[in-house]
């Protein structure tokens, strides 16, 4: 489903288009039931752990166009909050892990305010400094942090290995679902007409009125308060936390590939990012083992995606499906004729009714 | 005549160049107010330090009696001064009509929350592309309007804040003479409904057609102003521009 401001709406009429997010959804829903073993159940969490973090990433990536490499640690600092409240607090499973994530989200308001204020390649390399400060603390700090020996958290169900995934799996998938809907629901607001403003040209936002450092700071704390429940989540699953890999550039990195891959400016595409990403990373480890092959496909991967789909896979395929409707493309839009113009402002005319 | 905008002995230097040397100006409220000069004379430096784009090193601003200097840009689009851009800005993968709407102003949390494309603000975009001409562009993306075309949106996207006193930084740059027949039109007008304009402008002609006080600057600070038949005839102004 296009962004609601995207220019380019889809041609897929609406019915078309509940037809396939149903589609999704049944997919999504019954996967648990045809997955063949353990294995897949457990690899299909992970993905779902990616489309959650991919999408929150999403929310400052695609709105704003500040590109973080930092979510790996708000991840990790969900992740820790909820094992630490858990084992240092004695306190409930689930209620550790709502309060990581209002944690995480009131220490996102002084790292947005630092990291904001700069923009472009000067926000990435703070976003990166995140994540090595955040490494080194929780590193050294073992008395608290358990260090490098990591921290094990208690699981919160007496289940089968199997059943233990599948409750994972379908917790994943309502917080994708929460997530996913808030994105479509700022997308449409004022809010994040205003975001997407300041994406593509934030002093010209700001001159129109819109307190550009404000809608930043809060679109960020919303990212990190969703990026922090899918780590707290991780968490509970996996069991065991090692700041190696819940601060790692490396998962910022993956966010980021997914995003772009799917499309930053769709409702679904870090959805389908993390989807082909998360399948070919598992793949890559099961077939090559403990090796960097799964990094250099992925780096392949990332490349071949800004040379050739800079939009993103959902958008490349929205344009092929245009280009198969209307025949050749127009390439500017002088060689429409006064026809065409009516009868295109008609018909996205219908698309913006039913917005009103 | 009252002012609509004031500076006092404005200030700014970037390194060892001086941009703004003392600039003391007040445009008139309600009139169609140039500011004019050489190349580098500070002109779009001054519109940056009164809109807040840079802060100037010393100096006041005040808008309709109230000091606005260390105020964020929004602040002051906020207090009721839009301004365009020497080189058109527009938000090029947005459409037209977003273009337009993006200068809607959500009053608080809920505000924001509320759809951005709303019947009433639609009906007013429209109006805005439909008063400068472009209506028919509505839908599509701005990065594929012609550079005149861009310029009238950029235009209707500050009118649709609704601004007292709009700053436009050339407006007549590298447009055709019917659009700019169009631009200076649409001026006239609007300054007839109340609205005052202060205008960057090298195109001599039509400042001296729509203007009603100019100011012209030197080396960034006012050496001149008042109406145009006396610009026009001023030696200081006549030896800024031509050297002599």
């Amino acid at each position: 489903m296009p962004s609601d401001s995207d220019p380019r709406p889809s041609r897929l009429g609406p019915a078309l288009r509940i037809a396939a997010i149903l589609v999704l959804a049944a997919a999504l829903l019954s996967f648990p039931s045809l997955a063949p073993n353990p294995y897949v159940l457990s690899a299909s969490v992970v993905v779902l752990n990616y489309a959650v973090l991919a999408t929150s990433w999403n929310f400052v990536g695609g709105f704003t166009g500040y590109v973080s490499l930092g979510h790996g640690a708000l991840a990790g600092l969900g992740g820790y909050g909820t094992g630490l409240f858990i084992v240092k607090a004695g306190l409930p499973s689930f209620l550790s892990l709502v309060l990581a994530a209002l944690l995480v989200a009131v220490i996102a308001v002084p790292i947005g305010m630092a990291a904001l204020r700069v923009r472009g390649a000067s926000f990435v390399i703070v976003s990166i400094a995140l994540v090595l400060i955040l490494l080194l603390v929780f590193q050294s700090w073992a008395s608290f942090t358990g260090g490098s020996r990591g921290l094990v958290v208690p699981r919160p169900f007496e289940l089968s290995r199997p059943e233990h995934h599948r409750v994972f799996y379908f917790l994943y998938a309502a917080l994708l679902f929460v997530a996913t809907l808030t994105w479509w629901l700022i997308d449409r607001s004022r809010f994040g007409l205003g975001l997407k403003a300041i994406r593509e040209d934030e002093d010209k936002a700001e001159a129109l009125g819109t307190p550009t450092f404000t809608y930043k700071l809060v679109v960020f704390v919303v990212s990190a308060t969703f990026t922090a429940l899918s780590g707290g989540l991780y968490a509970l699953w996996f069991g065991d936390l090692d700041p190696v890999f819940q601060f790692s550039i490396l998962t910022g990195s993956y966010l980021v590939l997914m995003a772009l891959l799917g499309g930053v400016r769709n409702l679904f595409g870090p959805l389908v990012g993390a989807l082909v990403v998360g399948i070919a990373l598992e793949y890559f480890k099961v077939e090559f083992g403990n090796t960097p092959l799964h990094l250099v496909a992925t780096g392949l991967l990332l490349a071949l995606v800004v040379m050739f789909m800079p939009d993103g896979v959902l958008p490349a395929l929205g344009s092929l499906i245009q280009r198969f409707r209307r025949g050749p493309q127009q390439g500017s839009i002088r060689e429409m004729t006064a026809a065409e113009l009516r009868d295109d402002r008609a018909r996205q005319d219908a698309t913006i009714g039913g917005t009103r | 005549m009252t002012a609509s905008l004031e500076t006092s002995d404005l200030r700014k230097a970037f390194g060892g160049v001086t941009a703004l040397d003392g600039a003391t100006v007040r445009f008139r409220h309600g009139q169609v107010n140039a500011l004019i000069g050489p190349n580098g004379s500070g002109k779009t430096t001054y519109f940056n330090c009164v809109t807040g784009m840079i802060r100037p090193d010393s100096g006041t601003v005040t808008y309709r009696g109230k000091e606005v200097t260390k105020k964020a840009p929004h602040a002051i689009a906020r207090a009721g001064i839009g301004r365009t851009f020497q080189l058109c800005r527009v938000f090029p993968r947005m459409s037209a009509l977003d273009n337009v709407l993006a200068a809607v102003r959500p009053g608080g949390i809920l505000g924001g929350l509320r759809g951005a494309r709303r019947g009433a603000e639609i009906d007013r975009a429209r109006g805005w592309l439909t008063r400068l001409g472009i209506e028919h562009l509505l839908h599509v993306e701005a990065r594929n309007l012609s550079w005149g075309q861009q310029k009238l949106l950029e235009l209707a996207g500050v009118l649709m804040g609704d601004p007292e006193t709009v700053l436009l930084d050339e407006p007549a740059g590298g447009v055709n003479p019917a659009l700019l027949d169009r631009i200076a039109t649409l001026v006239r007008e609007l300054n007839a409904e109340g609205r005052t304009f202060v205008i960057v402008e090298h195109n001599m002609d039509l400042v001296m057609s729509i203007s009603d006080h100019i100011v012209v600057f030197d080396r960034g600070r006012p050496i001149a102003e008042g109406p145009p038949s006396t610009i026009r005839t001023d030696e200081r102004v006549l030896g800024a521009y031509l050297g002599v």
